[in-house]
């Protein structure tokens, strides 16, 4: 959101179809092994819980820095707007 | 763009996010289904899509050489073996010596080895100790009073679809884990029923021969035990081991899963056999005793046959007890099931690199070379040195179970992530080495630890 005075600018990014697959599956995995380092303490596997933390983790915070530094219109296949 | 144009576009594109939500969650919801597959239609309880319903067994191929074993298992054969390894009297002498070394281990406090550790298998053992085949809980005919009257013709009759759907609900309710329905097949059955506990010195083994005769109702007599030869159907039952108990072998207290898994078994069968009865029909409850169990497993569907020469399960691994239920009560047949379990063993190994005693083969194929008198042999399979298996409970001072906890398909049912790994090994071998390493890799197999049993069993609810 860029402003100038007491002009406003809402930029609304357009994501491509696979942009949305790819984060359903982001989505989908974190579900899983946070679900499965949760479950795996209750069964009494905690090298398995540790491993499943660890490992939901580290794809929460790949995910988060995709989000940020890959979003807007690289990820839309238009012309970035800033190089025009 | 005006403001018509704008609001027109915004609409497209929430109706293409809607959309493509919509399709993943029907994809997910799709995986689910099929890794779950917990749908029921009517009474018939479906499995997971990824497990195959096939007509032959994966590893049932067998030669004229597959005939009736001798029922006698290592526990009959293990003293004249040890004698015939170790010389007269070395039976005797690693008696006393495990006996020293369990009190020096008691006395000590070691964890799985304490006093209570101790009663607990034995308490377990209770039920089990007093099924002898052919009496008591496992009679072979009505154990409550006939009934009197008109009641007494009663007889249950519908198609074979519902009288099995009927049988296995009751198996359910009673205990069972798992049930299916098998086809008779004499050659399962063991030649004779061993005498009970060790042979006396001197004495000649009192055996009672089984035979299959043309009568109407199952007997039992001083010399044999007789089977109807209108008994064409199999009810087979796996009781799951409890898993916090097995994970805890080879200790006194991980032997206590097995002996509620056969002390479950033997109050299954009985009741379910009685249930039979009630319906107008004859029924034998039978645990290991009388046939083999495995192979009526294997012909149900329950599992198939694994590298450790014995069941696996899709759902529980081979972390189960096995019973069964010989009747003429006319039900539907089970068939066989594929769920990549021999070409994952193949490649696996892990139970063999597991075992202590290295009891179970390394091979990378099954084969039709047996290990010794305990094998019935003409069936392929990865035969196991039942002797070493046995050496390494004399030393360990308890059964062992180590083979059960290392199988990567004995998991426990909380996470999600082991449905999806099966049926991912059932559609795609390619990633069974895979999941081997991180199997390991996520240090599953191992033993837990016996001393924080009490503590921990004492915060669950076991009431199920």
């Amino acid at each position: 959101m860029a402003s100038n005075d007491d002009v406003f600018t809402i930029v609304i990014r357009k994501r491509s179809w696979w942009f949305w697959a790819l984060a359903l599956l982001w989505l989908a995995l974190e579900v899983v092994f946070l679900q499965t380092a949760l479950a795996s303490v209750r069964e009494g596997e905690y090298r398995a819980a540790a491993m499943s933390w660890v490992a939901a983790a580290v794809l929460a915070a790949a995910g988060f820095i995709a989000w940020f530094r890959r979003g807007g219109t690289r990820w839309s296949g238009e012309p970035n707007a800033q190089s025009e | 763009m005006n403001e018509k144009d704008s609001s027109k576009k915004v609409g497209r594109r929430r109706f293409l996010k809607a959309g493509g939500v919509l399709a993943a969650v029907g994809a997910l919801g799709s995986i689910v289904a099929l890794v779950t597959g917990s749908e029921r239609s009517g009474k018939v309880r479906k499995r997971a899509r990824w497990i195959r319903v096939v007509d032959r067994p994966t590893l049932g191929e067998t030669t004229a050489d597959y005939k009736r074993f001798s029922g006698r298992d290592m526990f009959a054969l293990y003293v004249p073996l040890k004698t015939q390894h170790d010389g007269v009297g070395s039976f005797e002498a690693e008696q006393a010596s495990k006996a020293k070394r369990l009190a020096t281990l008691m006395a000590a406090k070691r964890p799985g080895f304490t006093l209570p550790d101790q009663i607990l298998s034995e308490g377990a053992w209770t039920v089990m100790h007093s099924a002898k085949p052919g009496a008591g809980l496992l009679s072979w005919t009505r154990i409550s009073p006939h009934p009197q009257g008109e009641t007494a013709a009663l007889r249950y009759v519908d198609s074979p679809e519902e009288m099995a759907s009927t049988v296995k609900t009751a198996a359910r309710l009673y205990g069972a884990g798992m049930v299916g329905i098998a086809p008779m097949n004499e050659a399962y059955f063991n030649l004779k029923v061993p005498e009970d506990g060790p042979p006396q010195k001197g004495a000649q083994p009192q055996e009672k021969s089984i035979v299959f005769e043309d009568i109407d109702v199952p007997e039992v007599t001083d010399i044999r035990f007789a089977i109807p030869k209108r008994m064409k159907w199999v009810v087979t039952i796996a009781i799951p081991m409890d898993l916090d108990l097995l994970t805890l072998a080879p200790t006194p207290l991980g032997d206590t899963a097995s002996a509620l898994g056969y002390s479950h078994s033997a109050f299954v069968v009985s009741s379910l056999a009685e249930f039979i009865r009630g319906l107008g029909y004859q029924a034998i409850p039978s645990v290991n005793d009388t046939a083999q169990s495995v192979p009526f497993a294997v012909d149900a569907g329950l599992g198939e046959l694994g590298r450790l020469n014995k069941l696996v399960t899709p759902e529980f691994g081979p972390a189960v007890r096995l019973c069964k239920v010989f009747t003429d009560m006319p039900m539907a047949y089970d068939k066989p099931i594929d769920f990549g379990l021999v070409e994952f063993c193949r490649r696996c190994k892990k139970c063999a690199e597991a075992c202590p005693s290295r009891a179970l083969s390394f091979d990378n194929e099954p084969s039709f070379n047996t290990k010794g008198p305990w094998n019935n042999p003409g069936h392929k399979a990865w035969f196991e040195d039942s002797y070493k298996c046995f050496q390494f409970w004399q030393k360990s001072n308890s059964a062992c179970g180590i083979c059960l906890v290392s199988c990567p398909y004995t998991k426990g049912k909380e996470a999600w992530i082991h449905d999806g790994v099966k049926a991912t090994a059932s559609v795609a071998p390619a990633a069974d080495g895979l999941f081997r390493i991180l199997d390991g890799t996520f240090g599953y197999g191992k033993q837990h630890d016996p001393g924080q049993w009490w503590k921990y069993s004492s915060q669950q609810d076991k009431r199920g």
